[in-house]
């Protein structure tokens, strides 16, 4: 029988996780392809390049950030509440992680297994979210922004103090490795810090932490997905779209914020420890203003409020960069060529000289125009801004047009 | 169209010269090498899949005779193409961060050293490609882009930051690579961290030593027999380090810090009440590790409320901007200013620095004539010597460049910076020299100097700096 | 014992005169982002941008163009003047052209993503500046230099006495303008675009006007961060400012001109207060810079939408 996908005989059908058999099958195959990511050299078509260690690194990056951006898409996106305060909590997270998991030395440290460190990391920020939570509640719109902006910079006077925690401003500290132990034996039951061989497959370090942080992302990914259909995701909707109806219909609006503050916080902060150790040294300017910005930006380029938006936001955000540089670098390799049209053209915007015009100039270094790096920067503030303006939903709307565009073809009206 | 493209092949970061260059040999190259393809063969150097070096080749190309004339067996594995005849260095940079402005003129230190090198033949006919990363100063940045530049060159030619180098000293000892820190943090003298890196200059922890010693001989010669010392510094390794400098100092000679503001200076909050409190306390010499805006604001704030003190700071605390002809500060600071610094100045007339103003006249003309070219240039020489050295002993491995460079006993600066030996414990070859200037705006304002100052003090070492003796780092990293 | 009590009775009035001198450059900062947000419902996270901006093209007027100083000779202060108004136009139309070409086509989109081209703008805008500033601060060449009157019991440079004058005049400058009709059309567009629009009011000329206000404020609060004795230049650093006047923003109200200014001014005293007193090691190191944040946290808390800040009406 063919499936109909509006089609929906039951409540739980029109709930399912993934109502359509297509979207299973899609899921199914895109998690298949990334987990064999790692070995990508090894299967027939697939881009080699993503199984490099630099790929891998970047890759974890995205999943880490991932994480992140689904606990600030339950906050902002589901429940409204716009915070600039993610990054103070995952710098908490980063921060009771390593007191909980690195090994003790001239810094607090309690060398405590993964499977401690890591859920500590999301419950001390989510109770820390509660204790600031009801504060919040009783802001709104753009004024909480900025009283959670203030968490930030708060956190950033305290990370500065806590010497013996962080390791102080512009030195840090170490990170605890990604070791799962039972208790605090020397051998590790899985090693994710070093290269190794797993299934007959030469696994590298950075390849392991790209799968341990996918497995963790499909996780907090269920867990959000799952959130959004139970009593308490509709409760977060309902105050997003009107606050006062909604309490009128029952929603405890204090409660549910609160329950959003914590549930976002416990993400952030487990990202946060991700991050830190992912890094595996961190200085406590990482935890910036910028970072929350980021992570604003992030689920407003995805789409707010939805899952896939969430984390397709945080790969444009991470990955952008990157695509910009090699961008540039080929823009580069052509003009050295010197021949053709794109040559010419870029000969025109590029100056090489004090007396050649043109506004880039691609010598690192000083002299008139912007050196190739500055270009990578304005290249990817130019991106956001042209991606808002063209396309407010974010990509999820991209996404949601061409899958409108095909239900309906060959009628594209 | 024939001088853009000239000029084109230039700017493109040294790319370009190399691959300019490059392609000459590539041209001429099948012609002459009969020499089997290179292949990953590391720690063994005559091992079958290493190859000659394409010697005929690169002489033809550059016109020049190179000192080994027999065909030799040089193992590489990664960041060396013989075939090609390239070596590719990364460069971990900040290039757009905080102290993107500086570095992005040492950068153009860096690529005109290169470009000089390329253009006489390079390491052995291999002409050097620089591959830079922007680490905008942040530490993840900086571990992603090692990653990304780890397999594809031999060695990295600087790495901006502690906190940054050492987060990936483990993957540099893991694949034994070698890199040079773009910091002066004491703690280079650790041999735990030191395995990996070739750290040069004097640390900002012996410079406080110098400076203080040698302020307190001035506040002696001015009558004040018993100076009292203040300190405010960034938070850190370069402002703690150079903060603990700075108490030996004035452990040792006996001076009372009346104003202990170590790691108070926040550089993105308002450093005032500092200068207030500096102020207050009635210093005799201020020691400053900040940065030039920093700096302007805690000065201002003390000069307002009328203190007169001698004031001293790093290099990094200097800018020209203080003694401009439109400077509010200029008579203030010309009367209370005494800077220390790493190398000689710009202007000196050793024939290295004459080399260096040549070179820079000739690659790139548009950069002004500031000090921190020279640190471009340093980091330059070590590097070339570590890869001559490498090839010499026929092993051009990650491992070996860094084996070359751990055994070269003396690099010769030819008088832009004290030389520098890696042989031999480290608190007999550390740098403890500094150059002490005093601003010049006469000079600035004649063009003599263009960054405002004028030495007083060559190679000055005081003798607390002298006998201080490392057990470790003045200020421990966690 | 009395010259004690002198030390601290001129402690208390240095710490007042940098309190305000602060809360001014704060207020200024303030003032545009305020209107900025009020007739454009942008909130401009580019803010400190264009403060940077502006007093770098003021530096550059003044300095590198030596504008009238090359036709003219006049008095310094006089001169001085003319290169800051020419710099002030210059933002203005500055402010006016980014309005124009990156948030006209997001007019009635979701404020927060308005917010996010703010971003991309700021990093377009910080990269150039730094860019064309280099390595070393520009300086302003302003007439005063590191002069400074003693009254004896506390010292002023002659800098901050301008800047207590000329933040007053363009106070009740701003004051008057929304007094005039062209005022009273922006603040209709505030109200409701579309039956301000209705109303014949050109909404559009409204957002330039409003931009160019915005912008022409953070370039004198640019100009008053940047000299001495607080700077000896403009340098990128100047944009921190800008993150240091969002408690000023919020305290007052995101809405009301008038909060700006009161938030600008207690926020400039409570930071300066904290950096004089509040120097105990318990407080860690730099506790004043967040003292503006607990301020404003305590006032939200107790007045969620600030001081004067216009409560929204909540209707189902």
């Amino acid at each position: 029988m063919r499936s109909r996908p509006h089609l929906h005989t039951s409540y739980s059908a029109d709930q399912a996780l993934m109502p359509t058999a297509t979207k299973k099958v899609a899921l199914a195959t895109f998690l298949i392809l990334a987990a064999l990511a790692p070995i990508a050299s090894s299967i027939p078509f697939y881009p080699d390049f993503l199984g490099n260690n630099d790929w891998m690194k970047l890759l974890s990056h995205v999943a880490i950030f991932g994480i992140g951006a689904l606990g600030i898409n339950l906050l902002t996106g589901v429940a409204g509440q716009v915070s600039l305060g993610h990054a103070f909590f995952m710098g908490l997270g980063a921060y009771v992680g390593v007191v909980f998991g690195a090994p003790s030395g001239d810094l607090w440290g309690w060398g405590l297994p993964m499977w401690i460190w890591l859920p500590m990391a999301g419950i001390i920020p989510a109770a820390i979210g509660l204790l600031v939570g009801p504060a919040a509640v009783r802001v709104r719109g753009l004024y909480l922004a900025f009283a959670t902006l203030g968490l930030v910079f708060i956190g950033e006077w305290a990370w500065r103090n806590l010497k013996f925690i962080t390791g102080g401003s512009f030195a840090g500290r170490r990170f605890p490795e990604f070791q799962l132990r039972m208790w605090k034996e020397e051998e590790p039951l899985v090693d994710f810090a070093s290269d190794g061989v797993w299934l007959g497959f030469e696994i590298s370090e950075e390849a392991k932490v790209y799968l341990l942080m996918l497995g963790l992302l499909v996780v907090a990914t269920v867990l959000a997905k799952n959130l959004q259909r139970t009593r308490a995701g509709r409760a977060f909707q309902a105050i997003r779209d009107r606050d006062i109806a909604a309490e009128i219909m029952g929603v405890n609006e204090f409660k549910y914020k609160l329950m959003a503050f914590g549930i976002s916080s416990a993400y952030a902060g487990v990202a946060g420890a991700l991050f830190a150790s992912f890094v595996g040294r961190q200085i406590p300017e990482t935890w910036d203003l910028f970072l929350s910005v980021e992570f604003i930006a992030i689920i407003l380029i995805g789409g707010a409020g939805t899952v896939s938006g969430a984390l397709m936001g945080s790969a444009f955000v991470i990955l952008l960069p990157r695509l910009v540089q090699d961008f540039t670098e080929w823009l580069s390799n052509v003009i050295a060529d010197g021949e053709g049209l794109l040559a010419s053209v870029a000969d025109a915007v590029i100056s090489v000289s004090p007396d050649d015009f043109g506004v880039v100039n691609i010598l690192p270094g000083a002299g008139p125009g912007l050196s190739v790096f500055q270009l990578n920067q304005v290249l990817f503030g130019l991106l956001v801004i042209l991606f808002m303006i063209f396309e407010p939903l974010g990509l999820y709307g991209i996404w949601l047009r061409i899958r409108n565009y095909w239900k309906g073809w060959p009628f594209t009206y | 169209m024939k001088t853009r493209f000239k000029w084109l092949a230039m700017i493109m970061a040294l790319s370009l010269i190399a691959a300019a260059c490059g392609g000459d040999d590539e041209a001429e190259a099948p012609a002459t090498t009969a020499a089997p393809v290179t292949t990953a063969a590391p720690a063994t150097t005559a091992a079958p899949g290493t190859t000659a070096a394409p010697e005929e080749a690169t002489e033809e190309a550059t016109g020049e005779t190179m000192a080994e004339e027999e065909p030799m067996m040089i193992a590489t594995d990664k960041g060396v193409d013989l075939e090609a005849g390239v070596i590719k260095v990364g460069m971990l940079s900040d290039l757009t961060g905080p102290f993107g402005p500086a570095v992005n003129l040492l950068v153009a230190g860096v690529n005109t050293f290169w470009a000089d090198v390329n253009a006489r033949g390079g390491v052995h006919g291999l002409m050097v490609e620089l591959l830079y990363r922007d680490t905008a100063y942040s530490v993840d940045n900086h571990v992603q882009f090692f990653e990304e530049l780890r397999d594809e060159v031999v060695a990295f030619g600087h790495s901006t930051g502690s906190p940054h180098t050492i987060a990936i000293l483990p993957e540099l000892a893991e694949d034994g690579i070698l890199a040079i820190p773009l910091t002066w943090y004491s703690g280079w003298s650790d041999p735990d961290l030191n395995a990996n890196l070739l750290s040069h200059g004097t640390s900002y922890c012996i410079e406080a030593m110098n400076m203080i010693g040698y302020l307190s001989d001035v506040s002696g010669e001015n009558g004040v027999a018993d100076p009292t010392l203040a300190i405010a510094t960034f938070p850190g390794d370069y402002g703690l380090d150079s903060a603990a400098g700075a108490k030996i100092a004035a452990e040792t000679l006996g001076l009372e810090i009346v104003y202990d503001g170590s790691g108070q200076i926040i550089p993105s909050q308002d450093n005032a009440p500092i200068g207030n409190a500096i102020a207050q306390s009635g210093a005799d010499i201020v020691w400053v590790a900040a940065n030039p805006t920093t700096l302007a604001e805690v000065y201002g704030a003390a000069l307002a409320q009328g203190l007169v003190a001698l004031w001293s700071g790093t290099v990094a605390n200097w800018s020209p901007a203080f003694v401009a002809p439109d400077s509010p500060i200029k008579d203030a600071m010309t009367r209370d200013f005494y800077g220390a610094s790493y190398f000689p100045p710009y202007t000196d007339d050793s024939p290295g620095m004459q080399n260096l103003r040549d070179l820079m006249a000739q690659y790139a003309p548009e950069v002004p004539p500031i000090d921190y070219v020279i640190e471009g240039f340093v980091e330059g020489m070590i590097l070339f010597e570590a890869l001559k050295v490498a090839y010499e002993n026929g092993d051009m491995t990650q491992r070996g460049v860094l084996a070359a460079a751990k055994s070269m006993e003396e690099v010769d600066f030819g008088g832009i910076a004290p030389n520098e030996s890696y042989v031999g414990s480290p608190n007999e070859r550390l740098q403890r020299q500094t150059w002490i200037n005093r601003p010049d705006p006469e000079g600035l304002a004649a063009g003599t100097t263009a960054i405002g100052t004028r030495v007083i003090e060559s190679y000055y070492t005081h003798p607390i700096a002298a006998d201080y003796y490392f057990e470790e780092a003045c200020y421990k990293l966690s | 014992m009395e010259i004690l009590a002198q030390a601290e009775y001129s402690q208390l009035a240095g710490t007042i005169v940098s309190g305000l001198s602060l809360g001014t450059i704060y207020a200024l900062l303030a003032m545009g982002f305020v209107i900025i947000f009020k007739a454009t419902q942008v909130v401009n996270f580019a803010h400190g941008a264009l403060a940077t901006l502006g007093a770098f093209i003021t530096a550059g007027v003044a300095v590198e163009l030596n504008f009238p100083g090359r036709f003219l000779d006049l008095p310094p202060l006089l001169g001085w003047s003319i290169s800051v108004v020419t710099a002030l136009v210059l933002s203005a139309l500055m402010g006016i052209l980014l309005e124009r070409v990156f948030l006209r086509p997001m007019v009635g989109e979701d404020l927060f993503s308005v917010a996010i081209v703010t971003l991309g703008m700021n990093v377009i805008l910080m990269t150039i500046v730094t860019d064309y500033i280099g390595p070393d601060p520009r300086s302003m060449a302003d007439p005063w230099g590191d002069a400074s009157v003693d009254l004896g019991f506390v010292i002023i440079a002659h800098t901050e006495i301008a800047q207590f004058l000329v933040a007053a005049a363009l106070v009740v400058l701003v004051g008057v303008f929304f007094r005039s009709r062209t005022g009273i059309a922006m603040r209709a567009t505030a109200f409701d675009q579309e039956a301000a629009r209705a109303q014949g009011v050109n909404v559009g000329a409204i957002f330039a006007i409003a931009w160019a206000i915005g912008a022409v404020l953070a370039t004198v609060g640019g100009i008053f961060g940047s000299v001495y004795p607080r700077r000896i230049g403009v340098f990128p650093d100047t944009a921190f400012l800008v993150f240091r006047a969002f408690p000023a923003i919020i305290l007052g109200g995101l809405d009301s001109v008038k909060g700006a200014v009161v938030g600008g001014l207690s926020v400039g005293l409570a930071e300066a207060a904290a950096g004089s007193y509040l120097n105990h090691p318990l407080f860690g190191t730099g506790f004043s810079g967040i003292v503006p944040y607990l301020v404003m946290m305590i006032v939200l808390f107790i007045r969620p939408y600030g001081i004067f800040g216009t409560a929204e009406v909540r209707r189902v």
